[in-house]
């Protein structure tokens, strides 16, 4: 194999310490990635050297962070392949992006007319096109997947000339699954709908086109690709972007007012009210910039083997429900009959390992699957296959020691 | 049921996250299990991600507790939980400071607030119970 993820390790320092007195095991990744060096830089050096608002005040500082607040903008265009930096909007995170749309959407939906999502969505893209149904009188559709955790070969009639929406995850972060998005996507626009998709759990570790997938918005959170917390990206096509009613309003989003009227300003601003995260924005920039310093695709293989040596263990071993596909995938989510996930997890995290036991965020999912949750380990680049071997040893004996005789 | 001064001894004897983890395994064996007819949903903790059913019986003052939960582990709590409170008052009981009780046994970890676990909705089930 090529790629060395102990070449990333320095970059980590977080990773370099011991949880109970067993090595450090950082599998929840697909909740939150750790954060390498040049973010935190990137953070410090702002509230060091050029900490001021941004577009307020013509002075020395607060140019300097204006113009890194913009060429940030331009970074993360450039990471995503949109084409201009003004179809990038700033958010909380994925959740918030969401949420604008679905606000900002909400005065082109008549009653009868139909959101389509997938059963694999997480539920920030579930639950604000949930309520903007209820707002409207709108119908919330799901493509569905079979018994067997597969799309129904023929989905296609699931997108109507109702169909005014339609909102997809990219990669389920509860199974690993992917959709197939393109196809989706072109169905959607044949009949006119709005297209969005959910790249959460897709950026830090596939290499993302918007312009190749054609989705009308795109969004992702900082914090599970490397960057911080608290700051996240609404990506739009223009004409999409213009259609949305601001979801917020106040400072920086307004061109002129008057007690009367006001008169908003140009995108990105317009969606974009109050004081910015900052520093948010300026370590996401470091985030791509880490990210693009790597063979993207050597990363890409190298969490996917990872996952495919664990599900190929478990597999062997028996015994385990694996809902993740076995190839292609950075994640393994499982169950093991009779057995509590929340206790598997107790044991795991008594050995130093870090993973996620619970619902993931999908209920309706997982009642598909017939389970109340899942014990889900996933990879992100600095991971080895020491930790991957050390998860299924663990877990191993975990089952081992929870199972009645 | 283990008797409160071992269980005691054998909570605080733990020295490793690992260790509390095989004793509170071994203490869950000593719980007896409830009958589908008790797992009911009023019987039911709300706030716990394992799902846990906690019975109160009064009798003449004196309060009895019968529990149950899927998880393992939580049955070992569980145990740990009734010892310190088993056939005592209301009054008694709410006089006493279980959170302290549960660190001293080496459960602290089970006390936060984080979501995946509801002790602390458990306790407050047993110190106010008609809420
Ligand atoms: C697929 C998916 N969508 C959306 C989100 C929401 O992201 P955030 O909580 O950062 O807004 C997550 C986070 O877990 C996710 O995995």
């Amino acid at each position: 194999m090529a790629f060395d993820p102990l070449l990333l390790r320095p970059l980590f320092p977080i990773l370099a310490q011991s949880a109970y007195d067993h090595p450090l095991t950082y599998l929840d990744n697909a909740a939150t990635t750790q954060k390498p060096l040049p973010v935190l830089d990137a953070i410090q050096d702002y509230y060091r050297h050029f900490n001021a608002n941004v577009h307020r005040g013509a002075h020395f500082l607060s140019d300097r962070a204006t113009n890194r607040f913009e060429q940030a903008r331009d970074t993360v265009a450039r990471f995503i392949n949109a084409p201009e930096q003004s179809h990038v909007i700033w958010t909380k995170g994925a959740t918030e992006a969401i949420n604008v749309v679905a606000y900002g959407l909400e005065h082109i939906l008549e009653k009868g007319d139909e959101i389509l999502i997938t059963s694999l969505e997480h539920h920030a893209n579930l639950v604000p096109w949930q309520q903007l149904a209820f707002r409207t009188g709108a119908r919330l559709r799901i493509v569905p997947l079979t018994s067997n955790g597969e799309w129904e070969p023929e989905f296609s009639h699931y997108f109507t000339d109702r169909t005014r929406i339609f909102a997809a995850t990219q990669v389920s972060n509860a199974i690993g699954a992917s959709t197939p998005l393109k196809t989706m996507i072109d169905l959607a626009k044949q009949q006119g709908a709005f297209t969005l998709v959910d790249g959460a759990q897709a950026v830090a570790h596939y290499p993302v086109d918007v312009q190749a997938l054609g989705c009308d918005f795109y969004v992702f959170s900082g914090h599970k690709m490397y960057g911080p917390t608290g700051i996240g990206v609404l990506y739009g096509k223009n004409h999409a972007l213009e259609i949305l009613m601001p979801y917020q309003t106040g400072g920086e989003m307004v061109r002129h007012v008057s007690y009367q009227a006001t008169e908003f300003n140009v995108l990105p601003y317009r969606l974009e009210a109050g004081t910015p995260h900052i520093e948010g924005v300026i370590g996401l920039a470091a985030a791509c910039d880490f990210l693009n310093a790597q063979d993207r695709l050597a990363l890409l293989a190298w969490e996917q083997s990872l996952a495919n040596h664990v599900y190929t263990r478990l597999h062997k071993a028996g015994g385990i429900e694996i809902y993740s596909p076995e190839k292609n995938t950075t994640l393994v989510s499982l169950s093991v009959p009779n057995i509590h996930i929340l206790d598997i997890n107790a044991y795991l995290d008594s050995q130093g390992v870090a993973v996620r036991a619970g619902s993931h965020c999908a209920h309706p999912l997982m009642a598909q699957l017939g389970v109340a949750g899942t014990l889900r380990a996933s990879f992100a680049c600095y991971n080895t296959m020491e930790e991957a071997n050390r998860f299924c040893d663990v877990l191993l004996d975990a089952i081992d020691l929870l199972n009645d005789e | 049921m283990t008797d409160t001064i071992h269980l005691k001894a054998q909570l605080q004897a733990c020295r490793s996250k690992e260790d509390t983890f095989k004793t509170l395994v071994t203490l869950s064996k000593t719980l007896p299990r409830l009958s589908a007819e008790e797992k009911i949903e009023d019987n039911k903790v709300k706030g716990c991600e394992s799902a846990v059913w906690l019975i109160i019986e009064e009798n003449h003052g004196l309060h009895h507790f019968k529990a149950d939960s899927d998880a393992k582990l939580m049955r070992g709590v569980l145990v740990a939980i009734l010892s310190l409170v088993e056939g005592k008052t209301l009054a008694d009981i709410q006089q006493m400071d279980l959170k302290a009780e549960l660190a001293e046994l080496n459960l602290s970890s089970y006390l936060t607030s984080s979501r995946t676990n509801g002790v602390l909705a458990i306790l407050e089930k047993i110190q106010v119970p008609k809420q």
